[in-house]
């Protein structure tokens, strides 16, 4: 776990330093794309502690997850329903959540808490 | 209890979602910040490349004062100094490079406070063609040099409206315009009465629409050199014999 935060940690002190910004017409997909990876991680660390996690699915989970995200902003900037990437927004909102409790209960469950 | 073993591949992605993370950040940052106020930014190009224009003109001013040293050093070596020198200056002075001080007249035009009543703001306001009225008369009454807010007028002078302000040279021009002219006041003055657009301006522009016009005869007024760029890009001086 620790090693997680610590990456974390590193990745943010890279993303910082890169200094990289994008324009602001992509910031939408940017935001989409940040919220679908952190819903993988969720997922991941879950399943982790669910003992299911598997690399090849949690990839291809966090790339899929990804791309599918930027393509719905794409197709709702397209189609002139700019709103449709709130769709994206919604969907990984609710399974953030939705992770994030059962995390919770394992983690308890795994403490003894319970 | 089993120790939890986090996957390296979990761990880079939670590498790759920081980054992401921080990138985003950072980019919304900027992104509010230019996009959040863009007249606010753009006021702050405009207040930019005036402070490079100053900048840039205090050069220029301390460069054309280096040509002049050298002009006349190399005069000095033909030994041609005077009339060389004598020479530069009429053509220095027909540019309006140099600063003129004399008699003359001060014309003061401003906005009017308020509107009155029931009057288009906009009537109620100076415009560039008020002041080239203005400029004009007083060159036809005679005026050897006419600065506007301290903007020379030069032979390529324009004298344009810019939203709510005027430009002369490349300067912005604001309310309340202080139009210097050297020559004979009596004269200036006595052009500016034939001239119609400026009597409008004195007469009925100030009574109807409040906007405020006076003159003033001045024993010694300063107009300052015009301080724009004088070499032609396309321009070429025909020569007499060419002719």
């Amino acid at each position: 776990m620790i090693v997680l935060v610590l990456a974390f940690a590193l990745g943010i002190t890279l993303g910082l330093l890169a200094n990289l910004s994008v324009p602001a017409v992509l910031l939408t997909y940017v935001g989409v794309a940040v919220l679908a990876a952190l819903d993988s991680c969720m997922g991941g660390i879950r399943a982790s502690l669910e003992r299911t996690f598997d690399d090849k699915t949690f990839i291809f989970g966090f790339v899929s997850n990804t791309l599918m995200a930027g393509f719905i902003v794409f197709v709702g900037d397209r189609v002139g329903v700019r709103e449709l990437y709130l769709a994206a927004v919604v969907a990984f909102g609710v399974r953030l959540f939705d992770n994030l409790g059962a995390i919770r209960r394992l983690f308890f469950e795994r403490m003894g808490w319970e | 209890m089993d120790k939890l073993r986090a996957r390296p591949v979990l761990v880079a992605v939670f590498a790759v979602l920081g980054f992401m993370l921080a990138v985003a950040f950072n980019s919304s940052a900027r992104a509010h910040n230019t996009r959040g106020s863009r007249s606010a930014d753009l006021a702050g190009v405009v207040r930019d490349m005036e402070r490079d224009r100053t900048a840039l003109q205090a050069s220029l001013d301390e460069l054309r004062g280096e040509v002049e040293g050298i002009d006349r050093r190399a005069a000095a070596a033909v030994g041609l100094q005077e009339s060389f020198t004598k020479d530069l200056e009429e053509a220095r002075v027909a540019a309006g490079l140099t600063d003129y001080a004399g008699p003359g007249l001060r014309v003061t035009l401003s906005d009017a406070a308020e509107v009155p009543p029931g009057e288009d703001p906009n009537s109620c306001l100076v415009h560039d063609y008020d002041l080239a009225a203005v400029v004009n008369a007083l060159f036809v009454g005679g005026a050897e040099a006419v600065s506007v807010n301290g903007e020379r007028v030069s032979g390529s002078t324009p004298i344009r409206c810019a939203g709510t302000t005027v430009l002369v040279n490349a300067t912005r021009v604001g309310s309340p315009y202080v139009i210097d002219a050297v020559g004979v006041p009596a004269d200036l003055e006595a052009a500016l009465a034939e001239d119609v657009a400026v009597s409008l301006v004195f007469g009925e522009y100030t009574v109807r629409y409040g906007l405020q016009a006076t003159k003033e005869r001045l024993t010694e007024v300063t107009v300052p050199s015009y301080k724009g760029n004088v070499s032609p890009l396309f321009a070429r001086a025909v020569s007499e014999g060419e002719r």
